[in-house]
């Protein structure tokens, strides 16, 4: 019953071996060296992008790295923990409104949201250090904040529930959500769009976080908490029958995710600079699930190979339809791809496994035993 | 068995982005300010054209495009601007936002384009603005009419029909003359635009002297309007008419649901009526509906531009024009065709001085002139539901205007 075939992905079991032969070789295939060189190849990468000065690629780098933030958490809320969330966008568009209330200057201010109680009236985070938008930083850091806090009094509630009871329940919690952005005015405008956010976010930003987001994800998963949310996803009996609390895990997961949620709400509200309410709705919702599902529920590295291969795949569908004048072929072609993968891999491109690079690299280069 | 399926996906995913960019990009030298220099050469002139050609915007934004599309191919048959043909590039911005600011990097930056028309809702706009506005383009938006978009946005906005303010208030003086004091007032609360629909004309119609008898909102997603009625159905005096702020997509339901309940009186509302589901949907419900919009498209009642208008539109997509929005991308396109002309150039910002100065400029929604303000001064068309068509109610010019 209880095929955990994530094991071989863990780095502490599966890199001890081959560290026999000792010296340089060692040193360049030992994984933290890996990672690193991994770590320089995007970072080169972004800074070749970066000097492009082509906006468009630039863009779609972005946004690639915003929806992998959303699948990553996401996949630590539902794929982790078997508890399908529908209403995590909620969490975004409290990010995105959060952090671009707190950062939006003095003047405008005054301007656009006129009725603010005095004491946000008065609170700008527009501020630099240096050149570095440290205001931009604390309004994200303190807009997810608050989010994850209401992450806990929301999950202490829901996650007692299981299976499409939770699905149910998040997906309300979505349209409370949404109901309240549209009727407190006097923070959000309601249903009047919310413009002129100052564009901080840039292709550093985002990539910064969705690096330390891919890092915390990978860790937690295996760590102890990690292993007690895969454990009481596959059977929370058993896990409860071997001294494992089902709430702790849960909850856990479901407030890193919120954070981190919230942190991809922010960036995109400073990279987009104008949105409403209805912009964090199902349309969202249903682009990062689609995004996970191909992925693979419960693979780290699933969650962004699913990202790369939609964004990928709809702005090359996109292209094509200019060209053919086909306008809403790409939607059809997607959804299709989308039934194909599903019928043909039930649980997405990767199920369960992960890419490890460390082994991706060793295979060509070990010497057979 | 991993990689089985790993290494095709991949393949299929690169090759296509390959194909498509080697397709749509063939020209990467074209920068944002390149355009200025090769006036001379007999390249065509490129316009972007932004719509969202599917998603809930599409009942809009399609027509405004064929319209756009129709007149860049009348314009080049007529030998082109300054004896070069126009290109209007359309990409389809899908509704969806992180879209709608892509493919304003993709004019301004791979296209390279030199001035940009399209859309017909806030959002979208102001999702494409700014990347716009920075480029130093000009952005004409065909349809969107919310006043404030020109402040939001930069000096490079311009509008191409008018702001909500003013047909507002046209709606709310020709419902106080016409029909009574006492008005009841309903908007979509989901909507920026029957939001504002709903504030300007509360306070044209409370300036006028009239009563508000009772204000009521529902959700953008709503189908039942049963609760509203019954509220109104409890006021003691009954209301003299009804204005009704509402989206293309529930305005069918809602007038249907109205009358089915019995409440016969005057509907009036703003230029999201302007859709063939008015008809389809409400039936003979639609009689007594009386809406603001930018043009009557009728072969029969309309001016002899707009007629026609109406037989080459037919005779290009096999139809009549959808609603008034055809004809305002179809004005739009011509616009900044004549901009292009009088500046003599397609250096951008002539472009955005000619289209300053435009004045009495005779498009088929109306004649256009930009002042100072970067939304024309332009007449409101009031329609009105008669024996299941839509007929002339008036041509109005509201008397005053709420501030935007």
């Amino acid at each position: 019953m209880s095929t955990l075939d994530d094991r071989p992905a863990n780095p502490a079991i599966g890199e001890v071996r081959p560290n026999k032969r000792g010296g340089v070789a060692a040193l360049i295939q030992s994984p933290v060296a890996i990672r690193l060189g991994a770590l320089l190849i995007l970072a080169i990468g972004l800074s070749l992008l970066h000097l492009s000065g082509r906006v468009f690629w630039q863009g779609l780098v972005i946004n690639l790295g915003i929806f992998m933030i959303l699948v990553l958490s996401l996949n630590l809320a539902s794929g982790f923990t078997g508890v399908f969330s529908l209403g995590h966008i909620g969490f975004m568009a409290l990010g995105a409104y959060g952090s671009a209330i707190l950062t939006l200057p003095l003047a405008k201010k005054a301007d656009y949201l006129p009725n603010l109680p005095a004491w946000l009236a008065s609170i700008h985070f527009d501020f630099y250090l240096g050149p570095f938008p440290l205001g931009f930083l604390l309004a994200t850091l303190l807009a997810a904040g608050l989010v994850a806090g209401v992450a806990l009094l929301v999950g202490l509630v829901l996650m007692r529930l299981s299976g499409h009871f939770v699905a149910v329940a998040t997906l309300g919690f979505l349209v409370i959500v949404r109901v309240i952005l549209f009727n407190a005015d006097n923070f959000t405008r309601g249903s009047r769009t919310f413009s002129n956010v100052t564009p901080y976010t840039g292709l550093w930003w985002v990539w910064f976080w969705a690096i330390l987001t891919l890092y915390v994800v990978w860790r937690l998963k295996y760590s102890a908490y990690g292993r007690a949310m895969l454990a009481q996803r596959e059977d929370a009996l058993a896990a409860q029958a071997v001294g494992l609390a089902i709430m702790p895990p849960r909850l856990l997961a479901f407030v890193v995710s919120a954070f981190f949620t919230a942190v991809a709400g922010s960036l995109y509200a400073h990279f987009i600079t104008s949105f409403s309410p209805t912009v964090f709705y199902f349309d969202l919702t249903f682009r990062v699930i689609t995004m996970l599902i191909v992925g693979g529920l419960g693979s780290v590295s699933g969650s962004v190979l699913g990202t790369v291969v939609i964004i990928a795949l709809a702005e090359a569908l996109r292209r094509l339809e200019d060209v053919t004048l086909l306008y809403g072929m790409s939607q059809i072609t997607l959804a299709v791809i989308f039934i194909v993968i599903i019928l043909f891999r039930p649980n997405g491109l990767l199920g369960r496994r992960e890419i490890v690079l460390a082994r991706l690299f060793r295979k060509g280069g070990e010497p057979s035993p | 068995m991993k990689t089985k399926f790993f290494i095709p996906v991949v393949l299929l995913i690169v090759s296509l982005l390959l194909m498509s960019c080697g397709g749509a990009a063939p020209t990467p030298s074209s920068s944002s300010s390149g355009a200025s220099g090769e006036a001379a050469s007999s390249e065509p002139i490129k316009i972007g054209g932004g719509f969202a050609l599917t998603g809930d915007e599409s009942a809009l934004d399609l027509p405004a495009a064929n319209g756009a599309k129709l007149a860049a191919k009348e314009i080049n048959a007529a030998g082109g601007v300054l004896d070069r043909q126009v290109d209007l590039i359309v990409h389809d911005s899908q509704y969806k936002m992180d879209v709608t600011a892509q493919i304003a990097k993709q004019f301004v930056e791979q296209d390279g384009v030199v001035a940009v028309i399209g859309f017909t809702d806030t959002d979208s706009v102001l999702a494409a603005g700014p990347t716009i506005q920075t480029a130093g383009l000009p952005f004409i938006t065909a349809g969107a009419t919310s006043p404030k978009i020109p402040t939001q946005v930069g000096d490079e906005m311009f509008l191409a029909c008018f702001g909500d303010n003013v047909q507002a208030a046209a709606g709310a003086e020709y419902g106080f003359n016409n029909f009574g004091k006492n008005a009841y007032l309903l908007w979509d609360k989901g909507v920026e635009y029957t939001t504002l629909l709903g504030g300007y004309f509360k306070d044209r119609f409370t300036e006028l002297g009239g009563t508000i008898v009772l204000e009521d909102q529902y959700d953008d997603d709503a189908t039942d309007f049963s609760a509203q009625i019954a509220k109104i159905k409890a006021l003691p005096d009954q209301p003299d008419f009804y204005f009704i702020s509402a989206m293309p997509y529930n305005v069918g339901p809602v007038i249907k649901q109205f009358r089915d309940a019995g409440l016969t009186g005057p509907i009036v509302g703003g230029d999201g009526y302007d859709t063939p589901d008015l008809l389809s949907v409400a039936g003979p419900a639609a009689e007594n509906v009386f809406f603001t919009t930018h043009a009557l498209i009728d072969s029969t009642g309309g001016t002899d531009g707009i007629k026609k208008f109406i037989a080459d539109y037919n005779k290009e997509y096999g139809h009549d024009p959808e609603n008034a929005f055809a004809a305002l991308g179809y004005d739009t396109m011509y616009l900044i065709a004549d901009a292009i002309k009088r500046a003599g150039s397609t250096d951008a910002a002539a472009i955005k001085k000619a289209i300053e100065e435009t004045k009495d400029y005779a498009g088929i929604t109306g004649s256009i002139s930009f002042g100072d303000s970067h939304i024309p001064q332009k007449g409101v068309t009031i329609i009105a539901v008669k024996d299941g068509k839509f007929t002339l109610g008036a041509e109005v010019v509201p008397e005053k205007v709420p501030a935007p």
